[in-house]
């Protein structure tokens, strides 16, 4: 159906506005983070482009530089503040390394229980598959409160050795994706047809091999789409990552330490925060075909 | 043959979901029936003690109804907006692609970074949103949304809608793309309007996708945390207090873990209770 063409221009502009409107507070973010101090918390104006930029907050939170230093030579900043408290890069290795370990280990688990559950029959399939989808009904809460006591008590807390806090924050990560991770690999399997494994079975292959030789390689694109997904949910997570460990921190949680007494230091903040959202948005672009998929659990295919 | 049966398979996801999901549930439900003396920080065998506290308990009730509120007012707005931006992005022509595309962005911020983000916008002095509401005249100078308790839910509202909306977009956008072509060619021979064709085709047709889209939002925003704790830390007061929150301020305020747990089981009772009838009246299934 042909629109008439003032129509079209009509709704290519509402659309270009609309995608604009959601993508300002990312815009703005970008923006705050390459502002000096005065150009945020102006109060009798709203600075847009009429600054000069900094690369300051960068500096501080990604470098690690000492912001008394700078501020004092480029007259800005507020507060004094130690460096440490603003020096990200432990807390961006500590995210790196729960969600890429929580990525792992979710991966690990799923593929299989995955395979079993589309190629299988077995008494007790439909009341096992219900039992992973409950775990999605899970609100972290009911469960992260017993575990805090069950973590102190194993020492997956509290404990400043380096499997300490990341393999306890890892292994609650892999439970609380493993149904997105578990159900997009079935749906992914299920794509593949059943004669595939039956024709390596009857060529000679058993079952393992024609799961990781023939099967699994099948299934490389589905792979990734769920790694990617819950690589991003274990980045993105901060209700058990708060609450759940001392010894590390990751990035959601560490941004929260800059709003402090004396002010909310709003420069790194939206620095940090810019930085943490670019991996989100290269992975997600890459997964785009998938995405509606992963995001209702295998349900919606594209 | 020993690898047919698939018990190896389903071995380590078992395990994962026996010791880091069931084990927490059952001492979950364990410590919702005890009673942790005050003063002696004791733990004492009560069965009802806390199941009764809460029925009593206004702040439960409070918090249900925040986080009911929360809930319905945030699945409208992003089905609704999310239905309307899909419709209008659905083109094949240049450009639009990497419109869709962009709006899938916001999905990937982590949630606590959002809430940042609208906070520092929302700020009554310098915040760009609340200065352009208050440039409008809406709102009187300096006036602070989140600090405000009528105000306060909508400025969360605000960010849980920003972020979570392009899901409904995406989801309405694969359900758009699926429908099939005869329909709306015969419908368009027959020269029905757009309204008509909306109402009378594309919603009928829609309404599976629809419900899984409201279904696994919904099971998300009922345990809202994120922007509640980040952006008001359930304030002013109680105004946004949610069941989550509540169960969080209860367990790190008073570490009172038997009452807590009680709440968060109660939260899981009524996700869980919810859905079900959902999934039943709207036969859906995940």
């Amino acid at each position: 159906m042909e629109q008439p063409r003032h129509l079209r221009i009509l709704r290519d502009i509402a659309a270009v506005f609309v995608t604009f409107v959601f993508m300002f507070p990312i815009l703005w973010w970008a923006l705050t983070s390459i502002k000096p101090i005065s150009a945020v918390f102006d109060k009798d104006r709203v600075v847009f482009f009429d600054f000069v930029p900094t690369l300051i907050n960068y500096a501080v939170t990604l470098f690690g530089l000492s912001r008394s230093g700078i501020a004092i030579d480029q007259g800005i900043g507020m507060g004094v503040g130690g460096a440490e408290a603003y020096d990200s890069r432990r807390a961006i290795l500590d995210s790196v390394v729960v969600s890429i370990g929580a990525t792992a280990v979710t991966m690990a688990v799923a593929v299989f229980a995955a395979y079993a559950l589309s190629r299988m029959a077995f008494r007790g399939r439909a009341a096992y598959l219900n039992w992973v989808l409950g775990q999605r009904f899970m609100p972290p809460i009911a469960i992260l409160i017993p575990l805090v006591t069950i973590y102190k008590d194993a020492g997956l807390r509290d404990n400043d050795s380096l499997y300490g806090g990341y393999l306890g924050l890892m292994m609650i990560y892999a439970l609380m994706n493993l149904p997105i991770a578990l159900l997009l690999m079935k749906s992914f399997f299920d794509d593949v047809p059943k004669d595939v494994d039956e024709a390596a079975m009857i060529d000679g292959a058993t079952r393992w091999q024609s799961f990781s030789k023939v099967v699994l390689p099948m299934v490389r694109g589905g792979v990734a789409a769920s790694a990617v997904l819950v690589f991003i949910f274990s980045w993105t997570e901060f209700l058990l990552s708060l609450f759940l460990t001392t010894s590390i921190r990751t990035v959601p949680v560490k941004i929260q330490t800059f709003v402090t007494s004396t002010g909310n230091e709003w420069g790194f903040i939206a620095a940090l925060g810019t930085a943490a959202a670019i991996p989100s948005f290269i992975f997600i672009l890459l997964v785009q075909r998938h995405l509606v998929r992963g995001l209702t659990l295998g349900s919606l295919k594209e | 043959m020993v690898s047919e049966h698939p018990l190896p398979w389903l071995l380590p996801a078992s395990a994962l979901m026996v010791v880091f999901g069931l084990y927490p549930l059952l001492y979950a439900i364990w410590l919702s029936l005890q009673r942790k003396h005050p003063v002696t920080r004791k733990l004492s065998f009560a069965p009802s003690y806390n199941w009764s506290k809460l029925l009593g308990d206004e702040r439960v009730w409070n918090a249900l109804g925040n986080t009911l509120v929360y809930t319905s007012a945030a699945l409208l707005l992003q089905l609704v907006l999310g239905m309307l931006i899909a419709l209008l992005l659905d083109s094949d022509r240049k450009g639009y692609g990497l419109l869709r595309a962009m709006m899938t962005l916001p999905l990937v911020i982590p949630p606590a970074v959002t809430a940042m983000m609208f906070l520092l916008m929302l700020n009554g002095s310098f915040g760009v949103l609340a200065r352009g509401i208050i440039a409008t005249g809406l709102l009187p100078t300096g006036f602070s949304i989140l600090g405000t308790a009528n105000t306060a839910m909508a400025g969360v509202l605000l960010a849980e809608v920003w972020q979570w909306t392009p899901f409904m977009v995406l989801i309405m956008l694969a359900g758009l793309r699926s429908l099939p072509k005869e329909p709306f060619e015969a419908a368009a021979i027959d020269g029905a309007t757009a309204i008509q064709v909306f109402f009378k085709l594309t919603l009928p047709m829609m309404s599976k996708v629809i419900a899984i889209a409201v279904l696994i939002r919904g099971i998300d925003l009922f345990r809202a945390f994120d922007y509640v704790k980040v952006m008001t830390d359930s304030g002013p007061g109680t105004a946004t207090e949610t069941l989550t929150s509540y169960a969080g301020r209860i367990y790190f305020g008073n570490a009172d873990f038997p009452y807590a747990s009680t709440i968060a089981l109660m939260t899981l009772i009524l996700v869980i209770f919810v859905s079900f009838v959902f999934m039943k009246v709207c036969k859906v299934k995940l």
